[in-house]
């Protein structure tokens, strides 16, 4: 059947090397001199004004790193990182520190504006306006109407604006840039920060906690509900800097927070690296959902450059009945290398892992969790979805481990693959560790190819082929788009469709 | 975690390398199986592998294996009776093979001795990756075996029993198989005997164009013995093979099956059956290639685990980027009875081919106490009533061979094991 215009124009638009954020913004940056040592170190810690222990804890991270050898054992294939011919600081010049929109460069918000980030949206900066008079007239009376997004937008290596900052501060809820952070609320920082990803835990997340520049750290006290969904965009701009974001959720006892980072990058030949830390901590019935929706830049369809994101996320269900749920669309980067954990160490805590992950191109992901049941009565959930296309190889890595005294621990995980064309490849590495004979793990995998019949029965019914394998990709990743805040799954699913019509047509 | 030294090597790493050194002039073989010997032990030097080889991530033999026996020449097993009445036995009695072969039409059997002195196995002794230690133990010190030979066409009606048997000290035997086209075959691998030995064994068959063969690993070593084998097959053509592996004993087993199908149609099962007790480590890894079109497989793994015992299953289909059609499906289910007891399982798909059906399932739990609450109500006792319940678990999978004569042999064997388990 051929495929009517209309459609080759829209599978055309949305082709590998079609990546619609791949623009590069000119904006005086602040750039430390390329390489890493600890003279840079120091610089970045004067740049940002920490104080001294913060500066001592990077040091130390640093004196490790240098002592450690990247990992090789994931089924993602680069050339080695020169950790020499990077940017480990780059900053706005304008940026003393802006407290509300109208102190930002406009050229930063038109990248923000371009990228279809809300921060300048008529409703919002209605929002933001009506912070600044609620405080004066009508105390938390909206405060908890939901549909509102706040952000926190980080530019290269800081945090360049965060909204809704003050109504947020009224339910007693902090959402700053970790840097602010580290000089209005040592104590918490001090108390959490490395308690979950420790520095000396992997190589990747000892180099960021050396290098950190900004990321984004939230605050839930005890019994409070997070009166909005809370939101960071991440964007890379300048050539040849790496960054290194730190991101800190704490929830009190019984609290809730809904938490998500979506992430763009310019077009470039060369590779550039993403080396985040996120740490979750969760007291007794509290609850974190984090989102992500990953757009990195992928390269191009010879796949030339694109963004290297070795990420370290970790979850820790500290307290009893706590929960923590990650979901992640992770359709960009050259290579995506991560595993969204959670440690369920109270006891009848539980934590899920929705994830989908689109490779297509050139673009490799080994990606997965880890479910560590330390407590007893605890129970996970993993729903892994991976679809490869073009000449990309996508991997699943996950663990689930129950220790001795985990009793009656829960796990039960679901990986399916689809294939999309014979030069993909679709992996499955899961690893089970039961060591409670009360544990009862489940899992199951399967890797196919949209059967004939699926098709044939939806073609049958007069819907054209692309549309009905549209229409079946969406029916295989419906499990995890479920979990994604309303606001986002739409953007989800448009991204799903992006990289997967490319190479279906 | 990626800090990188170069350790010393264990008091089982020296004593292996030092009983190269006395025994390499009693060896058999010409100079290309004697060069593969030293290229085998070369391995051995660098270090026996240990958790960060993804592939003994569970089995650390470096940290396991922690004394290495003597040869013992005066060792003296007892011959054993074959599972099934009437088999042909080839017996290899501490390393060494018998003189005497049974006299079967369209079958040839030569002693491995004189394979390995003419070298016309060499080619065979090569490893299949680096990080294959077993086939690097064996070809080092291999001394003996069987080569089989089954003509093209022969249809055997009574199973053939090549047994490995031990009497402590050190044996590596290698047991050499081609089925050739059209052939149909029951084989019998049973790996038994008595002390704290340090066995070797690998197992090669090769299938010729629309060969059949049942192939039954039966390993019942005593809980002293480190027991290192691997299964090595190709598959021709439209041929098929059934691989049964029953594990019920030794103290340090690693099992190694490595398959590949060289030819569409080709079609493999493979069932096993781990069953752990006491402070043992048992260790069934498969490697499974689908290399060309059209070829089916199926596995499933049943685990009982008791005592302090601890277990690994690791199965990974490969599927080629040509290997289209193919059809892979593996199950690997586990009863863990004991809080004591642990059992870890990585079952791994790799694809690169997109027209194919594969899945994978994998479940760890204890008994159901639904099942156990039906039988009770019945007014059996518990402890018969989980006695039940074990052993349909794993019988289930022997009942799935269609050989009256071998399913009732193999559930001998799994009698026997739970009236000394318990």
């Amino acid at each position: 059947m051929p495929a009517v215009q209309d459609t080759i124009d829209r599978v055309r638009k949305i082709d590998v090397d079609q990546y619609k954020y791949g623009f590069q913004t000119e904006i005086a940056m602040d750039k430390a001199p390329k390489g890493l040592s600890e003279d840079i170190i120091r610089f970045i810690s004067a740049k940002k004004d920490e104080p001294s222990w913060m500066l001592e804890w990077r040091l130390e991270a640093y004196r490790r790193w240098v002592t450690l050898e990247a990992p090789t054992w994931a089924r993602v294939h680069y050339p080695k990182i020169d950790f020499q011919d990077i940017y480990y600081y780059a900053a706005p010049k304008s940026t003393p520190g802006p407290t509300s929109l109208s102190d930002v460069d406009p050229e930063l918000l038109k990248v923000y504006e371009k990228l279809g980030i809300p921060l300048r949206e008529q409703e919002i900066l209605a929002g933001v306006q009506k912070t600044d008079v609620s405080e004066l007239e009508e105390p938390s009376d909206n405060v908890y109407k939901s549909g509102r997004v706040a952000v926190d937008a980080v530019f290269d290596s800081v945090s360049v604006v965060t909204t809704f900052k003050k109504e947020l501060a009224q339910a007693g809820v902090i959402f700053c840039s970790i840097s602010e952070a580290i000089r209005e609320h040592p104590e918490l920082v001090q108390k959490y920060l490395g308690s979950v990803v420790p520095t000396s835990d992997n190589f990747y997340a000892t180099l960021n906690s050396a290098v950190f520049t900004d990321g984004s750290f939230v605050f839930v006290p005890k019994g409070v509900r997070c009166p909005m969904e809370l939101s960071t965009y991440f964007r890379m701009n300048e050539k040849n800097t790496g960054q290194f974001e730190r991101t800190l959720i704490i929830a009190e006892e019984g609290a809730y927070v809904s938490y998500l980072e979506g992430c763009t990058a310019p077009q470039r030949d060369e590779n550039q690296l993403h080396a985040a830390v996120v740490e979750l901590v969760a007291l007794d019935d509290a609850e974190i959902k984090y989102s992500t929706v990953q757009n990195w830049y992928p390269g191009d369809a010879e796949g030339k450059g694109g963004i290297y994101n070795f990420v370290t996320k970790r979850g820790d269900c500290r307290g009893d009945r706590s929960k923590i749920s990650w979901t992640q669309v992770e359709t960009g980067s050259a290579i995506t290398w991560k595993y969204p954990s959670c440690i369920l160490r109270g006891d009848d805590s539980s934590g899920e892992f929705y994830s989908i992950a689109v490779s297509n191109g050139y673009q490799q992901v080994d990606s997965g969790t880890k479910m560590i049941h330390l407590g007893k009565n605890t129970s996970s959930r993993i729903i892994s979805k991976g679809i490869a296309a073009g000449f990309s190889q996508n991997t699943y890595r996950g663990q689930v481990s129950a220790h001795r005294k985990a009793t009656n621990a829960r796990n039960f995980t679901n990986c399916d693959s689809l294939l999309i064309g014979d030069q993909c490849g679709a992996h499955t590495v899961p690893y089970m560790e039961a060591k409670n004979a009360t544990a009862q793990f489940e899992h199951e995998a399967t890797t196919s190819k949209i059967s004939e019949d699926q098709k044939f029965y939806v073609m049958q019914r007069g819907i054209p082929e692309e549309e009905a394998i549209a229409l079946i990709v969406n029916g295989f990743v419906k499990d995890v788009i479920q979990q994604l805040p309303m606001e986002f799954a739409v953007e989800a699913q448009k991204l799903i469709g992006i990289s997967l019509e490319g190479s279906v047509g | 975690m990626n800090i990188h030294t170069t350790p010393q090597r264990t008091p089982a790493e020296t004593a292996l390398i030092d009983a190269f050194g006395d025994r390499l002039s009693l060896l058999p073989g010409d100079g290309t199986v004697m060069l593969k010997r030293d290229d085998a032990i070369e391995a051995i030097k660098s270090g026996l592998p240990t958790r960060r080889i993804e592939s003994w991530h569970y089995t650390d033999l470096r940290r396991l294996l922690t004394s290495v026996p003597d040869f013992d020449p005066a060792a003296a097993p007892n011959a054993i009776a074959p599972i099934v009445e009437g088999s042909a036995v080839l017996p290899v009695l501490n390393g060494v093979s018998s003189t005497k072969t049974p006299d079967i039409e369209g079958i040839a059997v030569q002693r491995l001795s004189e394979k390995l002195t003419d070298g016309s196995i060499a080619p065979g002794l090569d490893r299949y990756g680096a990080d294959d230690a077993i086939g690097a133990l064996n070809t080092a010190f291999v001394a003996d075996g069987y080569f089989v030979d089954i003509a093209d066409g022969t249809e055997l009606d009574k199973p053939i029993e090549l047994q490995n048997l031990q009497s402590g000290g050190q044996t590596h035997v290698r047991l050499l198989t081609r089925v050739g086209a059209g052939a149909k075959a029951v084989i019998v691998e049973r790996q038994t005997g008595e002390g704290a030995a340090l066995v070797s064994s690998v197992s090669q068959l090769l299938l010729g164009e629309g060969a059949d063969v049942t192939w039954l690993i039966v390993q019942e070593q005593p809980d002293t013995a480190t027991h290192l084998a691997q299964f090595k097959a190709h598959l021709g053509k439209d041929s098929k093979l059934t691989l049964f592996v029953m594990n019920a004993g030794g103290k340090l087993v690693r099992q190694e099956i490595v398959v590949k199908t060289t030819g569409e149609g080709a079609d493999f099962t493979l069932r096993g059956i781990n069953l752990l007790a006491g402070d043992t480590h048992t260790d069934v890894t498969m490697v499974l290639d689908h290399a060309v079109p059209h070829t089916a497989s199926t596995e499933v793994i049943r685990n009982v685990v008791t005592g302090r015992a601890r277990g690994v299953f690791q199965g990974r289909i490969n599927v080629h980027q040509y290997a289209q059609k193919t059809n892979a499906k593996m199950a690997c289910n586990t009863l863990l009875l004991s809080d004591d007891g642990e059992f870890s399982t990585k079952p791994e798909l790799e694809i690169f081919a997109d027209d194919v059906v594969c899945g994978h399932g994998a479940t760890v739990t204890e008994i159901d106490h639904s099942h156990l609450f039906y039988l009770m109500a019945r007014g059996i006792d518990e402890k018969t009533a989980r006695g039940f319940l074990v052993k349909a678990f794993v019988a289930e999978v022997i009942e799935e061979l269609d050989d009256e004569a071998i399913v009732e042999a193999l559930e001998a064997r799994l009698d026997d094991w739970f009236l000394a388990h318990g």
